[in-house]
Formats: C-alpha cells, structure tokens, sequence
C-alpha cells in the first residue's frame, strides 16, 4: 500500500531562486579525483603503446636502466651534470612520442612539493652558512627566534642556492627518469620485470593483484560518493560530513577484506597453491644491448666528471 | 556412469548460526547437465562453493571423484596429488567476475589456471591462445580487466576456466547482468560443452535458461533444504513447485515456452485460467 503522501505529487516547472556554488563540495571533489586518476592512467596506458624509442625496448633493459641512472644520479655533485641528465630525459621523452611540455608539468608538479619546501631553508645563512648573493635583512646582533639565535643578518648564500640548485635538480632528474619508464611501459610488463631485479615472485603478483584493484575500489568509492550527491538536499555540518566518510572508510575495509578472500576462493579454484608461478614471454633483442650497455657507460663517465675524476 | 559428487546428509552453516544447507544427499555423474535452482539466499551458490572444495560441510560428506573431500586434504599451502587431481578436473565460474580476473592482462588471466598446474610454458601458451581464438577474444588479448565490459569480463571468466581443461564446470549465476547476445552466446556455448562430454553443473534462478542448458534440475526451497530433483522438463512444467520454492509468482509465469507478466491491483478477488 501507497501511504498517502507518497501519492502527492508536484511535477512543474520551478521558478524559484537558484545559487551557483563557488566552491566544489567535497563528495564532488572526492569523485573528480577518482575519475582524474581513471583519466590519468588511461592516458599513461596510451603513451605505453605507442611505437616510441623507449616502448621499443624490453621492459627489464628500461627497469635496470632506469635504476642505474637514479643511482648514478644520487652520486652526481655537478648542478651542470645534473642539468645534462635532465635534459637527456626531455630527449628521451620527445623519441618515446611524449608531449615534452606535458610531461615537463607533470614532473615539476612534484618538484615544489616533495623537494622545494625541503631545501628552501637551506638558501638562508640561518641554516647554512655561506658568501652573500642575495641580502634579506640586517636584524642586528643578539637577534633571536624564540630559542634559535639569528644572525646579524640573513641573506641567500651562494653555497646555500648551489646546493638547492643541485638537490632540485637531482629529483627532477629522478623523478623524470621514473615517470619516463612509467609512461612507456604496460603496467604487467613493468611489474613482471621487477623479477630481474630479484623482487620475489609473491612481491610481484601481490603488486600487479593491488593495482588491478585499486581501480575496482575507486570506482566503488566513487559510486558511494555519487549516490550520497543524488540524496542530498542540504550541506550536513562538518562533523556529520566527517561522520559520514569515516563509515565509508569503515565500509572499504569491510568490502576490501570480503573481496580479498572471495579472490583467494577463485585462485585456489584455480590450482593456486602458494607458489606463484608467473609468465616471462620477453625476448631480448640487438638494440636492447646496445640500450644497456650505453646508459651503463654514460651514467659512469657523467659520475667522473661529476666528481671531477676526469674532465673534459 | 562415473559418479563425480556425492553427498550424504552435508549441512553447512556460516559462523555456526546461519544455515544455508540442511540434509542434502546428492549425487551427481559424469556428463550430467544439472542446473541448481532456487530463491536468492537458498544455498545455491554455498552448494557450489562445497562442490568446489572452496568451503567445507559443517556436518556430513562429500565425495568428489570417489574421494572424501576434507579440508585437510585440501591445505591451501601444501601440495597434494589429489588436490592438484581435482583442480585439473574441476573449473568453477565464479557470479562476480571482479573476484575471478585478479591479472593484469585478459592473457595473463587465461595463462594463469594452466601455469599453477604446472604444464611446460609451450603448452599453457598454446592452450590460452586456443581458447583465445575459439571465443573471439583477440581484441582484448593486452586489456587490463578493469577496461572490459560486463560481458566480456563474464566471456575472460569463462576462458580463464576453459584453459584449464576442466571436465565438470561449476557455473554461479553466469547469466546475471548479462545482455540478451551475451546470454544467447553463453548459452550455446554451455550446450557445445555439454555435446563436448562435459559436466555441467550451474546454480541459476534465471528460469529462461533452465531447460536450454539442464536435463536435470534439483530445486532448493528457502529453508535450504532440496524440495525437487527431477528432469528440468518436469520441474518447469511444475507449477506448484516452482511457486513454493518463490521461483516464480503467481502473476509471472510461463504458458508453454512464453512468459506471462501482467500488473494486477494488490487486492480483491483475482483469478487466472490455466
């Protein structure tokens, strides 16, 4: 039976006054985070599959090449070295058919984040004495900061911008250098090669199996976070708000937890017994020596002359 | 005929509280097209999960293949002849694909059922590329799972059984979500199997396809115990049955092979003619 009010109905045209939101709630938010990461990996699978100087190359070349350059890179001293790996990277992304000012954002907007609040400190005589390149201000002697006893004057040191020049300059290499192999290689390739740098084969798997479902996941979440924008009519105070994501996160945990022993299940189902066994069907080829052994040479004499072993 | 499963007086409860099945005594045979039908919630799907020695009775036994079918024979973690035995012969479908392809790739995810059985690399290559071509999967070949369709993640689920080679295949609502092309192809493709000598076994309350796909129907009532075993023909053409066991409704049902659905006020006096 239909109570009565349900059989009230007002079907019309609304006339009413209508408010813009300036700001995105936050169930919005959460779900154009979701899709952008959905957006963002699609995009990385296409740049995987183009016909590209990187993609053409065996992933496990690509993983150990990679990794001797971010090792060779922590041992680079020269901001000049530095800049010449970085620049090789924008060359390397330009052969692999990466938009070099794309992927040029995409590495810098980490850049201020994980490197630049770290080292900007260090640019000041407060933290690293050093010759005057750039006075700040004359504070006069006996100068404190709550404990900290400052300087006379604080000013950008030479030594101090030098030194974050180089570090800068060192995780944008890095950072390019992992983005590069990222973008240019399939997600089952790349966790596949992993086993030529002795990752165990349970690390792999359990790896490739997290990835495939955190897509699985997001889209749950964002299925929750969108039927929750359908119902509501008004903005809850922020507590509810807060309320109502910690049962969400509660909620995840349950599902995740239910899922991870139905897939259990279906892989014993299917002969699993704890041994992974996994398949390598890569077959190395001329150019992918010819790879190795010139980015092993390379990172070898731009390290020299980093340390001014040799010069040229 | 061989007897694949049988089970005497099985009875399994979750967490000791909620039953899902009471007293069940089966048996069932090599080459049997059996479908398992009954309301949601009657035990369907924890029957197969039995069958497939994924969980195990609380009371009572299963046989499989001539083989008491315990949890210690079945150790996870250790190797066993008859374990690895009953893996090769038994291929379970599970309802949820999202369960079943945890690969990064649909090949991967075909190559994945032989490779744990430890056939040479050749042959788990030739199988998924076979089993590739014979359901038309080329074209998803690199996909990862999370690109595909409903339908064809069910079509990667079926193929990642299939490479297995199993004999009895343990199907758990494989029409559900499913459109009407990719329900036709399943179908026909249940029945080439069933030509093939396979064993199969599906848990459904799709009536649509019970006599397309079954010879033999067991019904499970919502007290989880079995209210009919019997040819599929039979059990379709029982109305009484189908109507107590909540398989149709009174105002949904079948004259002949069609389907009669109408809307009817919820009181008063009402009447069908047969």
């Amino acid at each position: 039976m239909i109570p009565d009010w349900m059989n009230q109905t007002e079907a019309g045209s609304y006339h009413g006054a209508a408010s813009e939101a300036k700001k995105k709630g936050f169930a919005k938010k959460t779900v154009d985070g979701v899709l952008g990461f959905f957006q963002e990996s699609l995009i990385s699978e296409a740049f995987a599959k183009r016909k590209g100087l990187l993609q053409s190359l065996d992933p496990r070349v690509k993983l150990i090449s990679m990794f001797v350059l971010v090792v060779g890179v922590t041992f680079m001293t020269s901001p000049w070295v530095l800049l010449v790996i970085y620049l090789l990277t924008l060359v390397l992304a330009y052969f692999s058919k990466i938009e070099v000012l794309w992927f040029v954002k995409r590495v810098w907007v980490f850049i201020p984040i994980f490197a630049g609040v770290i080292v900007i400190p260090i640019l000041f005589n407060v933290f690293l004495a050093g010759d005057v390149l750039v006075p700040i201000a004359t504070l006069g002697n006996g100068s404190h900061l709550g404990p900290i006893a400052l300087p006379s004057s604080i000013y950008i040191t030479r030594q101090g911008t030098t030194y974050v020049v180089t570090f800068i300059l060192r995780v944008a290499a890095c950072v390019s250098l992992a983005i590069l192999l990222f973008l240019t290689t399939q997600r089952d390739l790349l966790f596949k090669s992993m086993r030529t740098l002795y990752v165990p084969k349970v690390y792999v798997l359990t790896i490739s199996m997290c990835y495939r479902y955190i897509f699985l996941l997001l889209d749950t979440i964002a299925d929750l976070f969108t039927a929750r924008r359908s119902r509501q009519i008004v903005s809850l105070p922020l507590r509810e708000e807060q309320r109502w994501v910690g049962g969400r996160v509660g909620y995840m945990l349950v599902k995740s937890l239910d899922m991870s022993d139905k897939v259990h299940e279906a892989m014993i189902s299917r002969g699993f017994n704890g041994d992974v066994k996994l398949m390598h069907d890569n077959v190395m080829h001329h150019r992918d020596y010819v790879a190795i052994v010139t980015v092993l040479a390379c990172c070898v004499i731009l390290a020299l002359i980093s340390r001014s072993i040799i010069s040229i | 005929m061989q007897t694949i499963f049988d089970l005497q007086n099985v009875s399994h409860s979750y967490l000791d509280k909620f039953e899902a099945l009471k007293n069940i005594n089966l048996t069932m045979t090599a080459g049997e097209q059996i479908t398992i039908i009954g309301a949601n919630g009657s035990g369907k799907s924890t029957l197969l999960l039995i069958l497939d020695a994924l969980i195990y009775a609380t009371s009572g036994e299963v046989y499989a293949f001539g083989n008491p079918v315990t949890e210690e024979r079945f150790n996870a973690l250790e190797d066993n002849e008859f374990a690895r035995y009953f893996r090769t012969k038994v291929g379970f479908v599970f309802q949820n694909p999202d369960v079943q392809l945890f690969s990064s790739t649909v090949f991967d995810e075909i190559a994945f059922g032989p490779l744990q059985l430890g056939l040479p690399r050749e042959e788990v290559i030739k199988r998924t590329e076979e089993v590739i071509t014979m359901l038309a999967l080329s074209n998803l070949r690199d996909r990862a799972p999370h690109t595909l369709s409903g339908g064809e993640r069910k079509k990667v689920c079926i193929a990642s059984i299939l490479s297995i080679n199993p004999d009895v295949l343990l199907l758990d609502e494989p029409t559900g979500g499913l459109d009407p092309r990719t329900q036709l192809w399943l179908t026909e493709l249940l029945q080439d199997l069933a030509k093939a000598g396979k064993t199969i076994i599906t848990a459904t309350h799709d009536m649509n396809i019970v006599e397309q796909i079954s010879t033999r129907s067991i019904v499970f009532g919502e007290d989880h115990t079995i209210r009919a075993d019997s040819s599929s023909t039979e059990v379709m053409n029982d109305h009484e049955l189908l109507l107590s066991a909540n398989l149709i409704h009174e105002h949904m049902h079948w004259h002949g092979e069609l389907l009669h659905e109408h809307l009817h006020p919820s009181e008063g006096e009402h009447h069908h003619e047969q």
